[in-house]
Parts: C-alpha cells; structure tokens; sequence
C-alpha cells in the first residue's frame, strides 16, 4: 500500500449516553480516494472532527501525517475540511471567503478557483448570508479543490446542488485529482453518484465500521439470486446471506461471498435469475442486515416475508 | 506566530465592515450631539454626552462575534486554537492601539476647538482631567482591552459550555455580587466603598484597574478556548 | 460503468473490444489511464488496474515514458480467447432457456438455420 497518511486506532466518541464511534481502527493511503459510506447519524462527520482536531476523542489514537493533529500547524496546514455545516462570519462575501481560505492553505490555486467560481455560477460579490443552500454547497466544493491540501475531506459537499452542478463537482475533481494526485475522503450517502470514482470504502454504521475494502473487491462480491427457494437455498449456502424477500415458492436473496465467473455460471445452472448489486446496494444491505443488538459483522440474516 | 498573523489578516480580509461599523456609529452619535449642541448653545456646565461609549460597546461586541461566527470560521479552515487566540488578541489589540491613537487626537483637537465651537464635550473623558498624555492615552486605549477581553471570555464559556454554562456563569456572578452588596448593606461598608472610588485617581480607575482585570480574563480565556469545539 | 463487476474487468474488455474490432491498431497507442479515467468518469486507480491486466497477460505493452501500445498479434490471440468463452458466456444459457422452453437441441439448431436465412 502507499504511504500512510491517517491511522486510526480503537477511536471512540461518547457524547454523554451518546456513542458517537466505537473502537474503530483503520489507516488511509497517500494519494487515493476514499468513500466514508454510512447513514445519517452514523458517525462520519464525528470521525473527520476528530481527524482534523475540532473535536476530541473519548479514547483511542489517531495520527495524521504521523503526529496528533491537536494543535499541530504542521498537520493542520496540509488538511482542508469541508462540512456541510460550515457556517462563515455574517460580514463576509463570496470573494471574502476565497480570500481567506488562500491565506490559509499553502497549495492554493487562484486560478482553479476563479474557473470553479465561474463553473457554479456563483456571484463573487454576494454576502454569504444571502447564498442558497446550494451556492454555499458549492462555495465549499470551490475552497476544497483549490486548497489542494495533501489530505482533503469532503462532508456530504453537495446539499442543494442540482444534478448538473454535482456532475460538475465529480468531474473536476476526478481532473484535478489525476492531474494533482492527493488523499480525498468523500463522505455522502448518494453512493451511486461517486461509487466509480472511489478507490476504496470505508463503511460505519452506529459508530463502527462494517467495511474497510477496496471499492473492486466490493463489486461482484454481492450478488442477488431469484427463483425457486430449494435453488436459491442451494447456492447461498456458498456464501453469507444478507437478505432474503419469499413470494409463494419463490426466493429472492442477496449473498455476499467471493464471487468469480465460475459462481454466475453455478447460479445460472441452478435456474437462477442473476441481479448485480451496486456499491449502493451492497451498502443498504449491510447497514439494514445489522439491526439493533446484532454483531457488528456483516452477514447476518434478516428475513421478511412477502404475501 | 506566522500562523497567527495569518489569523488576524483573515479577520481583516473584510476590513471596510470592522473599521466601518466602529467608526460610523461613533461618528453619527458624535454629528447628532454637534447638532443639538448646535442649536441649544446655552449649555449650562461643561457636559459630557456619554456618546463616547458607543465604539466601546461596538468593539465588546466586535469581540464576542470573533468567539461565536470567527472562531467556527478559522478552525473549520485548519488553524490551530493557538493561533485563533493569538491572532484574535493581535488583531484586536491593533484596532485598540489605533482607535485610543485617533480618540487622543480627537480629544485634545476637542479642546483646542472649545468643544468644536459649541462647547461640546465628546472626547474628552468624564471625571479625568489628567494632563500626562501617557496615561490619558491608555485610559483611552485600556478600556478597549477590558471589554474585549470580556466579551472573549463570556463568549467562549458559551461556545465550550452552551446554555447551561451561560447559565452557571451568571448565576455565580449574581451570588458573587449579590451576596457582596448584601454583605457591605449589612456591614454599612457602602459609605467606605464610596470613598473609595472616590479617593481613587482617574488613572487608577480608567487605566489601573482596567489593566489589572484584563489580564485574568485573558488567562481565562486561553484556558477555555484550548478544549473549545467550533 | 455497470453494475456488479469490477470495473477494471470492464475497462480491459472495452479496451479488448477495441482491439478486436480494429478501433486500437496493433503497434498503436492506447489511452492514457487518465485520459479512461475522464472519459469514463472512474478512479484513475482502477483505469490503471484495468491497463495493467493487459500488460500483464501480453495484450498491451509499456513504451517507458511514451505510453502503451497494442502488442503485435494480440487481436489473434484475443479472437482464440474469445471464442472459448463464447460457449460459456452465449451458448449455457441458450440452452438453459431452451431447455425451460422444451425446445430440444435439434430443434433449436433448425431455429439457429432457418434465423439466418430470413435475416
């Protein structure tokens, strides 16, 4: 694997009653770009507070460019932040923002975020208390590309963009990603839209992580089989089932497994009818699969019935 | 200290807004006083209008908005705590420099005018008729540091502690002064309190004490904003 | 990109197709991995991956510091290794669905002619 760049170890966050993370542990690699996958609620935003130092964890460790980032400017300079709740000082405007955003970070690329001003569509000129959800959106979007920070997060950075302006968004920064290599963390629950573009998933769910996988290795490892119950028993004994739907003597079920050709061949010989699960669906499942005080392993069984 | 000053030219990278807004309230309270001054003309003894106050209380508010919409800004864009507090106290601080400069200037150009012509008394301090320009200086400039210091401190303990912080402090706050007039009404002291402040100088009261206050509540307020989240 | 599969699996065979239709010439030069990333809006991770699969089995070459390139008879041996996959991949479920249809295989091979004919 590259360079580490982020370790995190048995981190957990409890906010009274509240655990916000539950001992989790995982690393990040130079120059790659990762989904933080989850519901609402799940912990995501927590998890990139205390990476870049605005919150403070219960217990557990985490170094980012191999220190603590608490209060650690060497750390802090190379991280850019952008969270949906961001809120800016009532006086300032658009072009205010981008100012003081280039005083801070230290790769700041004037001219990317002139040509992202113009590519949203935002007004320079505009008090930032008078932007729309989705010009705020994108006033983040514009600050978390042309920061160009080596260790970048983005906290669900599309709230109220159209579906024209989020193509915008995934399009530059796929070109600026391949053109200026860095780590990116893109935190979203609309998995579908960035499903091509992340390398690798981190998935949490209440606090803990079910998944720490390359984005590839995900696909095809989950697939949905439908037909007669005796076949679809038959083939998800080959693997870990995550969800099962009956309709009379027909079975439809979702199984995780280490899938290969040779398992869509089987499948097929069964008389079964093959569903591809993507990233989105695998995600679903696995986070409603865990329910209440199940284990925090995927691969446990939630049966419903249909009539 | 680079990351510091980065803090303070990023609180002035809409400088016409700070300087504007302190400024342009003391400069209407100012033109209204000069007005009525103006036409009523036959004032009786030397009066001071109190306008004077009104750049104080912009700046104490000035100094609370750092901590609430500043801070939230600044940490969001990756500066440390460190450089937040020390970057806040410079730019600040400059502003306190600058402004007590400016209301010197306008104190002694004050006088030299006869009160602007109408016998006006704006800039010129109540009750402090010292003639040693340093400390006439610093009684103007002191004051700046006390309420912001203040307002830092009182808005940080929300910011770190919420409602029910606010709550405690002011609850303490009032036991604290309550239970003193309390004790001095029970104790008859308020003849002594008031000789007290009496026999105290303008200096001691505009520039000693103040000085002696601000400095607890900057300790106070590095300690809260170390454990701050945004 | 479609679901289900790998995408680097998909990059390969759509690198595949080109070559075996004469869209990438043998000795020609094939697209960057940022120029697939772009064009197909992935991760340029997984375009290299899916390059590299092609390196790796002979198909594709690396010119150090100029790019890739088709190798020299690799549209042959593409076609010899298609072809093997054909049955698995077109004629297994012809015959399942046949077989759930009751259409026998000597009748399906009279469909296969007689389709042929009238197209």
């Amino acid at each position: 694997m590259s360079p580490v760049v982020v370790t995190v170890a048995d981190l957990t966050k409890r906010y009274g009653d509240v655990t916000a993370l539950d001992g989790v542990s995982f690393s990040l690699g130079e120059n790659r770009i990762y989904g933080l996958l989850g519901r609402n609620g799940a912990g995501k935003t927590t998890l990139m507070q205390i990476l870049t130092a605005q919150q403070f964890a219960t217990s557990g460790e985490v170094a980012v460019f191999g220190q603590h980032p608490y209060e650690n400017e060497s750390v802090l300079s190379r991280i850019s932040f952008i969270k949906e709740s961001q809120t800016y000082p009532s006086n300032l405007r658009v072009h205010h923002v981008l100012r003081a955003a280039s005083l801070v970070h230290p790769r700041w690329n004037e001219e990317l975020a002139q040509q992202l001003v113009d590519d949203f569509r935002l007004p320079p000129r505009r008090n930032v208390r008078k932007l729309s959800r989705g010009m705020l959106s994108a006033l983040g979007i514009i600050v978390g590309l042309a920061s160009r920070a080596p260790l970048t997060f983005f906290d669900e950075p599309y709230l109220g963009l159209d579906a024209v302006a989020r193509q915008i968004f995934y399009d530059r920064l796929l070109a600026d990603f391949t053109e200026h290599p860095r780590t990116i963390v893109l935190s979203t629950h609309l998995i579908d839209e960035v499903s091509d573009l992340i390398e690798h998933v981190l998935l949490i769910d209440k606090g803990r992580l079910l998944l720490d996988v390359e984005a590839e290795a995900l696909r095809g490892q989950v697939l949905t089989v439908a037909g007669p119950v005796a076949a679809v028993d038959e083939f998800a004994r080959t693997g870990a089932e995550l969800h099962r739907a009956l309709l009379g003597g027909t079975a439809r079920a979702t199984v995780r497994g280490d899938f290969g050709p040779a398992d869509h061949d089987r499948a097929r010989a069964l008389g079964l009818d093959l569903e591809a699960s993507s990233l989105q669906d695998i995600v679903v499942r696995l986070t409603t699969a865990t329910n209440g005080s199940a284990p925090s392993t995927p691969g446990v069984t939630r049966k419903e019935v249909l009539r | 200290m680079n990351r510091a000053l980065t803090v303070a030219r990023l609180q002035s990278v809409a400088w016409p807004s700070v300087v504007g807004w302190s400024w342009g309230i003391l400069a209407s309270s100012f033109l209204i006083n000069l007005a009525i001054f103006a036409t009523i003309r036959d004032a009786d003894l030397e009066p001071t209008t109190g306008g004077l106050a009104s750049i104080y209380i912009v700046m104490f508010i000035a100094c609370i908005n750092v901590i609430t919409q500043d801070f939230p800004f600044a940490i969001g864009l990756g500066m440390s705590r460190r450089s937040f507090y020390l970057g806040s106290v410079i730019h600040f601080g400059a502003q306190a420099i600058g402004y007590a400069g400016v209301l010197y200037l306008l104190s002694v150009l004050e006088e030299a005018t006869g009160g602007w012509g109408v016998g006006l008394r704006f800039f010129g301090l109540p009750f402090f008729l010292v003639e040693n320009p340093v400390l006439r200086y610093l009684a103007f400039a002191i004051p700046f540091l006390l309420l912001g210091f203040i307002g830092f401190a009182i808005a940080l303990v929300f910011k770190r502690w919420g409602v029910n912080g606010m709550l405690t402090l002011g609850t303490v706050a009032l036991v604290l002064f309550g239970g003193a007039a309390v004790l001095a009404t029970w104790q008859r002291w308020w003849a002594a309190i008031g000789d007290w402040f009496a026999d105290q100088s303008g200096g001691a009261l505009l520039v000693g004490w103040p000085a002696l206050l601000t400095l607890p509540l900057a300790v106070a307020s590095w300690l809260i904003i170390r454990r701050a989240t945004p | 990109m479609e679901d289900g599969r790998p995408i680097f699996l998909q990059i390969a065979e759509l690198l595949e197709n080109s070559i075996l239709d004469g869209t990438l010439a043998e000795e020609g030069q094939v697209p960057s991995t940022n120029e697939l990333a772009a064009f197909h809006r992935i991760n340029p991770a997984t375009a290299a991956k899916g390059v590299n699969k092609l390196v790796d089995d002979g198909t594709l070459y690396k010119k150090r510091g100029i790019g890739m390139f088709v190798s020299a008879g690799a549209r042959a041996k593409l076609r010899g290794r298609r072809r093997d996959e054909f049955a698995r991949q077109y004629v297994q479920p012809l015959l399942a669905e046949a077989r759930k249809l009751g259409i026998d295989p000597a009748e399906l091979k009279h469909m296969i002619d007689t389709w042929e004919e009238t197209r």
